[in-house]
Parts: structure tokens; sequence; C-alpha cells
């Protein structure tokens, strides 16, 4: 087992850095994921772990020591790539086998544990079968269990069930979690995919363009994103953002925007007071904390019109345009609406964020 | 073709809806027929070039050929009898086979090399150009270069052997114990490139994460190599030999202008004893007899190598 430490670490390819003064530590048995859209530097931080990437500048720490400057085989770490890269003219057996037979361990010791691996991951019928025979979901296991016969002190994952279909992700997404939690071997799952970063991960580090955004757990990163862009980049569907106006409504400073003029708690107003926030601030809030209803009220009090409803299954999404924006509402199935007609919004005022309009950064 | 539509029916099995394909829609034979009308003018330009002169050899080998008036008489299958006891026919299969089994090793293992050495080179396609332009000479061109370089006189290449000492007094392709390599050398020299190429495609298609998969599994750059680049170049490796192999067996251009087979017949290998046979003496018959087994033992490696190369799980790589 080990914890990870990265210092300030950089990574220049040619004269274009991928990760930027990188700062991130995983604790020993955690399970941390890196997420983030392609080309932010995930990848490459997960290869420089690997020893695959000169690492152009910083440190990065197993335990205490750094590793810097060793090669991958002596970091004692399993990787799973994203295209799995089995070793096509071996067997599946082989394929787990390889890296016991690298160190030399003897032939009773390989067989017990790659079988025990092979039993794990229910790969026990298709052991003398070649990658090329395997279905994805095998090849997947296959590549999995090849990091697992090694037990080393650190899992690298580089988006290891992007290629599933989508139900086959969704069962692998429990069955990894369910298998770090039993081995307890520290893990580094990188993954472009919000949700099986909100699902599996103990901690989640948002990168965006080489650079750290947040560092939290997945309902810190959902309930208190440190800024615009990671509050955009998490949740499905993606958080509303408005455009308002500070004001003051009977003494309490309000959002103002063209379509509603809300109070804000007195909490909230402390908050903003300390900030030193401008005029003009972003509005955030998410589908789910926002409400709809055919009929207005004094709660649902912002008027729209509907532009769209989306059918998810469990839910319904309903897009609605109140003037000068549009708003994304996750509803129940049995609001009945058509485009065009009449609809009236509620947000739900303790669940909304605030962010400053030219940085971005998170107000409250 | 309307009718194999409407036949079609969707019935419910496995738990869900499935269309059969109709039998009708399987056996198309008016378009199998158009497709091969459109092949025929190439069947008919084939069967003039190739398999008429295939009969008329085989015809050849079992008749006393004369070019004169006599005509081709019947002989009893002398041409093949006499094959057996033909002492220059055998050692010239055991000539040929060491010749290309030597050449094969040089220039795949020197190929090999080289183009690992190439991949990783700043100057590759530089490089690349100044070492294919052997390949580029005409077989007979390169005979006579290097049939020069040799020579004992003034022989650049025979001039420095002797000066590190290897070579003692004797001409290089002059002694019965190294005109072999002579033309080993000639011939990897040439066709040594035309590996390095293919084996240079190859090492592209070597997939990154494989070789770094490998790392992370604790292998060193020489166990990558041999774990994952050769078994990766497998397919490449296996055209290449392919290739060479029945060039080797073809090409004897360089050989008669550098020994003509000598010297006392060391060099001999059975296409230059069958140029003998056939254009010195002008034995056509028992000419056409070898140049037969030399065409069956052709197509029999050339099966196995392709057997090889079709079988999957060894050629193809892992795709997601």
């Amino acid at each position: 087992m080990a914890s990870i430490t990265i210092n300030n670490v950089w990574k220049y390819y040619g004269d274009t850095p991928a990760v930027k003064d990188l700062n991130l530590v995983c604790h020993d048995g955690e399970f941390v994921s890196i997420l983030g859209p392609s080309g932010c530097g995930k990848s490459s931080t997960l290869r420089m772990l690997a020893g695959l990437e000169h690492i152009s500048a910083g440190e990065v720490l197993f335990d205490e020591t750094k590793v810097n400057d060793l090669p991958p085989k002596d970091r004692n770490l399993a990787m799973v790539f994203e295209n799995y890269a089995l070793y096509p003219h071996k067997t599946v057996y082989q394929n787990m086998a390889n890296s016991l037979v690298i160190q030399k361990v003897d032939k009773a010791t390989i067989d017990e544990k790659v079988k025990h691996a092979a039993e794990l991951l229910e790969l026990t019928p298709l052991l003398n079968r070649k990658p090329l025979e395997l279905s994805g979901g095998q090849k997947q296991r296959t590549a999995i269990g090849r990091a697992i016969v090694r037990e080393p002190a650190l899992f690298l994952f580089d988006e290891p069930i992007a290629h599933l279909d989508a139900k086959l992700r969704a069962h692998m997404r429990s069955e990894l979690k369910i298998m770090q939690r039993k081995l307890g071997t520290t893990m580094i799952y990188v993954t472009h995919d919000q949700l099986e970063a909100l699902s599996m991960a103990d901690r989640i580090a948002v990168m965006r363009d080489g650079v750290l955004q947040q560092m939290g757990t997945p309902k810190e990163i959902y309930n208190n994103p440190t800024n615009h862009w990671v509050a955009g980049f998490i949740g499905e569907p993606a958080m509303n953002f408005l455009d308002c106006n500070l004001g003051t409504v009977s003494g309490n400073t309000a959002l103002e925007h063209s379509a509603f003029s809300i109070p804000l708690t007195s909490e909230q107003s402390q908050n903003l007071l300390g900030s030193g926030a401008e005029q003009s601030v972003t509005l955030g809030i998410r589908p789910d904390d926002v409400s709809i209803s055919t009929n207005p009220s004094e709660k649902h009090s912002i008027e729209g019109e509907v532009l769209v409803t989306e059918l998810l299954g469990g839910d319904m999404l309903v897009e609605a345009q109140i003037e000068g924006s549009r708003v994304t509402v996750k509803t129940d199935p049995s609001y009945e609406a058509d485009m065009g007609d009449q609809c009236y919004l509620a947000f739900d005022s303790a669940r909304w964020h605030l962010f400053d309009i030219n940085t971005g950064s998170t107000l409250f | 073709m309307t009718d194999a539509f409407v036949s079609a029916k969707a019935v419910f099995r496995d738990g869900g809806l499935v269309i059969d394909e109709p039998a009708a829609m399987r056996n198309k034979p008016l378009a199998n027929r158009f497709y091969f009308y459109l092949m025929m003018p190439a069947i008919i330009v084939l069967a003039c070039i190739t398999l008429y002169p295939f009969f008329w050899l085989i015809f050849m080998s079992l008749h006393k050929v004369d070019m004169g008036a006599a005509g081709d008489t019947w002989n009893n299958f002398k041409n093949w009898t006499r094959l057996g006891s033909d002492r220059k026919f055998v050692q010239g299969w055991w000539l040929l086979l060491k010749y290309s089994s030597l050449c094969m090793l040089f220039e795949v293992s020197l190929g090999i090399m080289l183009a690992l050495i190439l991949n990783r080179s700043k100057w590759e396609k530089l490089l690349v150009t100044v070492f294919l332009m052997p390949m580029m000479m005409a077989p007979v061109i390169a005979g006579l270069v290097w049939y020069y370089l040799f020579n004992s006189t003034f022989g650049w290449y025979h001039w420095l052997m002797q000066s590190l000492g290897i070579l003692g007094d004797k001409s290089i392709l002059g002694d019965k114990a190294t005109a072999m390599w002579g033309i080993v050398i000639v011939d990897v020299w040439q066709w040594t490139p035309l590996i390095i190429l293919i084996v240079l495609a190859g090492l592209k298609r070597v997939p990154r994460d494989q070789l770094e998969a490998n790392m992370v599994d604790g292998a060193g750059e020489i166990r990558n190599f041999f774990s994952i680049t050769l078994p990766n170049l497998y397919p490449f490796l296996l055209i290449a030999v392919l290739l060479r192999f029945m060039d080797n067996f073809r090409f004897i251009d360089a050989i008669l202008v550098l020994t003509g087979g000598g010297p006392a017949n060391s060099t001999k290998i059975l296409p230059t004893y069958l140029f003998d046979v056939s254009f010195t003496f002008f034995k056509l018959g028992r000419g056409a007899a070898i140049a037969l087994t030399l065409l069956v033992v052709t197509i029999i490696l050339g099966m196995i190598l392709v057997k090889l190369f079709e079988n999957p799980s060894t050629t193809k790589s892992s795709e997601a």
C-alpha cells in the first residue's frame, strides 16, 4: 500500500505545458479519481505516476520516497490502459501471469494467483483464449486481472471502461468499486465521465487545461463547486447559469434579473459582503433545484414558456424560456406540458450558487 | 428479388423479434455470373502467360526435347529418374538451401537491428533513402560492382579484408571455402534494405500501449523487444521472409556475374545449375524437370508461410 504525493508537478510537451503546477495527495488505500475533459492533463498526470512520461518539474512521492527517476518496473504499480493493451499473442492466463513471470515467481504461486484472480473476475473458463477471441468486457476484465495478480501498492486506471457499452459500464462501475474496497489498494482512476467519478471515487480531482480546479469528495464537488467551470462541468443535466445584478429590495440584497427579483437570505448577503463582489454576478442553479408549475403562485412566480420536454424514463427535463434566458428544469414525468405552454418556475434559494462574473470564482 | 424480400418473416425467438434471411437472397447466380464475365479478360491473359507455359513445362519434363527437326520424343520419365543420380542436382539443392538460409539469417537479423536503430533516429527519412540505394540497383550491376570490389588485385574490399588479416593471400571469389560467403555478402548488401523497409513499417504498428503495459509489468528494454515488439513484427517478418525466399530461388543474375557457379561448383546453387542445363547444354527436358522441383518446393514453402500468416491470434493485434 502506498500514499501518493504530487508536489508542484509540471509537464511540458515541447513548449506546451500539459500539466501546470499540480499538487495532489492521495492517501493510503484511497480511491481518487482525476476528472476532466480531454486534453486537461489527466492522462499525462497518470502516465507521470506510472513512469511512462518524464516529469518536467516538481516531484512525485510514493510514501516518503521520491520516484521521479524510477523506471516503471521499479514503482510497484499496475496500470489498466484505455484500450486494455492486452498482449494479442498470449492467452488470458499468460497475459495475467506476465508480471509474475518477469519477476521470476515460481510456477505454483503464479498458477494460484492467476486462478484466484480469474475466479474473482469470472474469467476461469476463458483462461486459454487469446484476446482476439474475447468480447470488450472480457478484455477489460483480463486487463484488470493482469493488474490485480501483481498485488501492487498502487493501481492506475486510465479510462478503463470508456469503451464498454452503457449497460456493462454501469455494472463495471460498481464492480470496480467493490473490488477496490476489498483489496484496499490505493487507486488513481482517470476519467472524463463525471458519472464514473461521482459514483466511484472517495475523492475527485477536477482538472482543466492542466490546472487542478478542485479536489474533494463527490458531495463537496457537487454541492460546493469552487468555480463557475467546475459547477458547469459536474452534474447532468448541467447547471443553469443566469447573469444577474445585485440590487436592494426593501433593505435586503436581492438578485435582479429581467425575469425575476429574489432577495438573498441574510446569511448569503453576509457572505457576499466579505467577498467584495461587484454589481454583476452569475447565478448558478441545478435543474434539480428548480421547480415548475402550470399555475402561478407565490412560490412559482417566474413566468416562462416551455421550449421542449425530454422524457428520461424516471425523470423529465423541461427546457423553459424565461425573459432573457433559458432554464432547464428536472421534474416529474407526470408534468403535462407542450411546446409553447405557459409555465411558472421557482428557484430553491438555499441551494443556488453565485459566481463572480469576471473570475468565475464561487461567491457562495 | 422482390419475392425474396416479401418472403422474409419476422418471428419471436430468443426473447426478441428475429428476421431470418431468406434463402433466395443468399445465392445470387445472376450477379455471380456477371462478375465472372468481368474477370474473363484477366483470366484469359493469365492463362496465356502463366498456365500455358506451366503445362508446356510439364510436357517438356516428360520428353526428350529437340529444338531441331526431330521434335520432342517421349522418354519414359528419364528426365526425372536421372535426377536422383545427378550429383550436381542434389548438391545444387544443398547449396541453395545453405545459400538462402545464410542470406535469410543475416538479412533478417541485420534488417531488424538497423530498423530498430533507424526507428529511433532523428534522421530516419534521410537514412532510409540512403539505405535503400543498393536495392535500387539492378542485380547484375550489383554483381559487377562487387565483382570488382572482391577482385584480388585491385578490389577495395579484398584489400580491406587482407589488411585486417582475415583473408590471407586468397581471393574471396576464387576460393572454394569463401566463394559462398562472397555471394551471400552481395545478397545481404543488396536486400537487407528491403527487410529494413518492411520491419520499419512493422515497428510503426507495434502498439505503444502494449510496450508500456509490459514496462509497467516490470519488463526492461530487451524483454520488451522479445515479448512485445518481435511478436508484433511477426506478420511483417513473414512477408519479408516469403519474398526473400522466393527471390533467392529465382535471382541468379548476381551469382552468374560473380562466380558463374564456381569455383569447382562451390556456388552452383540449383537455379544456376538449371541455367547451365537448360541454356548452356540445352537439355531442355531435364531443365524442365529441375525447374518443376524448384517450383513445387517454392509453392510448398510459400504455402507454409501463408498458413503461418493466416493464424489470426498470432498475427493480428488486439483492437478495442
